[in-house]
């Protein structure tokens, strides 16, 4: 074991003067979340501007007025301001200070009350697609509340012998249309819905750049056999595995390093919410091994650190793709997300994942944690052993 | 084996009251159909300094490198200090101190630094460590550079970094596997005078080389080697007395010198007849007297002579009288 320790203490040593190892274990991931959340920030977080022009005054369209438009602005979705006039609506979109306009003709309450056709019209901006839209599906969903409170409103008066009074049809549009919420944002993929943007490209860079450091270990074997100093080890009283636990030990420390500096800078420049500490050193640990153990595994199939180090590279960026470092699974294809599954990426995701659930424990985490050391100790174990030949003597 | 030690034991004075420290008998190696090393047997004492001599391809670093336990033997024993040495037995090998042909070195590291790694995997630490690496970086003359990263050495003083982490833990033997090599002159004398005065110092060495004079200025026996076996062994002045009182001429010479060889090997008188570089190696019987003629049959065979040496007996000689070639020939 002590033989094991030096080894790994040159290594580590050896690595620290090594920038390029620094570059690819620290910097490129640090910056890539930091650009990737900076970018995709305001993408992901949905906010609208948009003006009402109530020219009926009537109890439904102060029951739209107030209470679905007033969901929307007190879930923070979007600002309502109010104006007078149609024209100050139209006037307020084509100046681009609100994105969606939604006026409410005179006669709209009554209309609703009489049972006859009424309708919102929605004047939206050309280049606010996406706001339009969803002002459009806001008034679509009113006039659907709307439809059923007339056929309600024609049932009652015709049990009850006498119209409904403009107070009672407000009352009931205004049940049936935000009965739910008025707009519902949906995501499609779990792990989005627990991890923020930016704690999500952190960590995705995190796993993906650390493959690259878990492979320094192995291409350190051949570059060392290559240069002679396995040879020399061998030639006194060092025996072979303890040159392979050395370096495993080495590239172990190298990866709980650089995690750990991702971990304390995206944490500190993006603001990245990785979790309750103990779990997150739990993932983060089992996450190391597992890079290694994959990488370890590929780079034993090559003959030289040049070949190891370029085919580590390909097969981290293929599980980064399938375990969804540059993109959520769920976006893509059904295949996907059952691919996903094979990678250590896809893991380590979920189980950073499971502890920002609601009410999450650090148990939730552990099968995550399990499969992550599970896939480690597996192909490091396989890894290690074909690499044997590299400290074998003749 | 033409030998003045049949039994393998040293020739020098006195060498026979000394400890045996490397006893290496009957080493066989085999790649697929090439027998490289075929049964080579020898010993070395307590302070002495043992060559093996012979050109690239003659078994040297194979032979080196299953005594040092890198390398399984087909066939053989080697011990140290009567204990057997294996590729298995891990703990024995920290008698020996291995010095590799290439440099085997960490070039992002120190001097310090590489000499304090490899001197801890020999179990050594703290101020032990400390002071044993003062020293060796003054025997290796690199003490003022101690913390500079070694890519900023120039090749000799790599070389000697490469000699000193051999020398760090104080073994028993100390093995050198050409370690000259790719040295500049300045180099390589500060390289040999600091092996020969570990040679003086008492430890066992084992030196291989395919320079003669190297061979000549450290050993003090010396086995010459090539095919994978051992030709002769002894000291400098018995290997030289094997080829009786004979001379060495050596005519610098253009045309066809295998030709010119093969007419000079048919005057009478002469021993040995090879090729070297531009030059005729004949080893004859009085070479004043046989020259003449000498002259005129090389002329006949078409060779243009241009100078003619006629040198003391040395090892080249030796190497040429029983292989049928110059060593400096086979070396390149």
């Amino acid at each position: 074991m002590r033989h094991a320790l030096l080894i790994a203490m040159k290594d580590l040593r050896q690595r620290v003067r090594d920038r390029s190892v620094i570059l690819l274990s620290v910097i490129a991931p640090l910056g890539l979340a930091v650009i990737f959340s900076q970018l995709l920030a305001g993408a992901t977080e949905f906010h609208a501007d948009y003006v009402v022009a109530d020219l009926d005054r009537g109890s439904v369209a102060r029951a739209f007025r107030d209470d679905v438009l007033g969901s929307l602005e007190d879930g923070g979705v979007a600002t309502i301001r109010e104006v007078d006039t149609e024209a100050e609506a139209r006037a307020a979109v084509e100046s681009e200070d609100a994105e969606a306009a939604f006026i409410i003709p005179a006669g709209f309450s009554a209309a609703v009350g009489g049972g006859t056709t009424a309708s919102i019209e929605v004047y939206g901006a050309v280049q606010a697609g996406l706001e339009t839209s969803i002002a459009e599906s806001v008034a679509t969903r009113f006039g659907d509340g709307v439809a059923s409170v007339q056929l309600a409103r024609a049932t009652t008066a015709e049990l009850r012998g006498r119209p409904l009074t403009a107070e009672e049809v407000g009352s009931i549009v205004t049940a049936a249309t935000t009965s739910d919420p008025a707009l519902q944002l949906v995501d499609v993929d779990a792990s989005l819905r627990q991890l923020s943007w930016s704690t999500y490209f952190s960590a995705s860079m995190a796993i993906l750049f650390l493959f690259f450091a878990a492979q320094i270990g192995i291409t350190s074997l051949f570059e060392e056999r290559r240069g002679g100093t396995i040879a020399r080890m061998l030639a006194g009283p060092v025996a072979p595995v303890s040159i392979i636990l050395g370096k495993a030990i080495g590239a172990f420390v190298t990866g709980i390093v650089a995690m750990t500096v991702l971990i304390a800078g995206t944490t500190l420049l993006i603001g990245a919410d990785w979790g309750p500490p103990l779990g997150v050193a739990l993932i983060a640990g089992a996450g190391v091994l597992s890079a290694i153990g994959v990488a370890t595994l590929v780079a034993s199939f090559a003959r030289t650190a040049e070949t190891a180090g370029a085919a580590s590279s390909a097969v981290a960026i293929t599980l980064a793709i399938f375990g969804g470092s540059f993109s959520p699974v769920s976006q893509g294809p059904e295949i996907m997300s059952s691919l996903s599954l094979l990678t250590p990426h896809a893991w380590f995701l979920r189980g950073l994942a499971d502890l920002h659930g609601a009410g999450s424990v650090l148990t939730d985490a552990l099968p995550a944690v399990l499969v992550l050391l599970v896939i480690g100790l597996v192909t490091g174990g396989l890894g290690f052993g074909r690499a044997r030949r590299l400290v074998a003597v003749g | 084996m033409p030998s003045v030690n049949p039994t393998g034991g040293p020739g020098g004075p006195g060498a026979t009251e000394r400890r045996v420290v490397l006893e290496a008998s009957g080493l066989r190696k085999r790649y697929g159909q090439l027998e490289a090393v075929k049964g080579i047997s020898f010993r070395i004492h307590e302070g002495e300094t043992y060559g093996l001599l012979g050109p690239n391809g003659a078994g040297k670093t194979t032979t080196i490198s299953m005594i040092c336990g890198l390398l399984a033997r087909d066939a053989g024993e080697v011990h140290l200090d009567g204990n057997p040495i294996d590729v298995g037995r891990v703990a024995a090998k920290a008698g020996i101190g291995y010095v590799p042909q290439e440099l085997a070195l960490y070039p992002d590291l120190t001097a310090r630094e590489n000499l304090a790694f490899f001197g801890g995997l020999y179990g050594l630490g703290g101020s032990a460590l400390r002071s044993r690496i003062d020293d060796v970086l003054g025997v290796i003359g690199l003490a003022d550079r101690s913390r500079e990263r070694v890519d900023r050495f120039s090749g000799g003083m790599q070389r000697r970094l490469n000699i000193g982490i051999g020398l760090l833990h104080q073994p028993r033997l100390l093995l050198l596997d050409e370690p000259t090599v790719g040295v500049d002159p300045h180099s390589r004398n500060s390289i040999l005078e600091s092996i020969a005065e570990l040679g003086r110092s008492g430890m066992a060495i084992l030196y291989t080389t395919h320079y003669m004079e190297e061979a000549e200025r450290l050993c003090d026996r010396i086995a010459i080697i090539d095919a994978g076996e051992i030709q002769a062994e002894g000291t400098r002045r018995e290997l030289i007395g094997l080829i009786g009182g004979r001379d060495t001429i050596r005519l610098a010479a253009s045309g066809d010198l295998s030709k010119a060889a093969e007419a000079a090997s048919g005057v009478e008188g002469v021993v040995q007849a090879g090729v070297g570089e531009d030059a005729l190696e004949l080893v004859v019987r009085d070479a004043r007297g046989l020259l003449p003629r000498l002259l005129a049959a090389v002329d006949a065979a078409g060779a243009n002579v241009r100078g003619v040496e006629v040198v003391e007996p040395d090892l080249e000689a030796v190497f040429l009288h029983l292989t049928g070639r110059a060593l400096r020939d086979s070396a390149d």
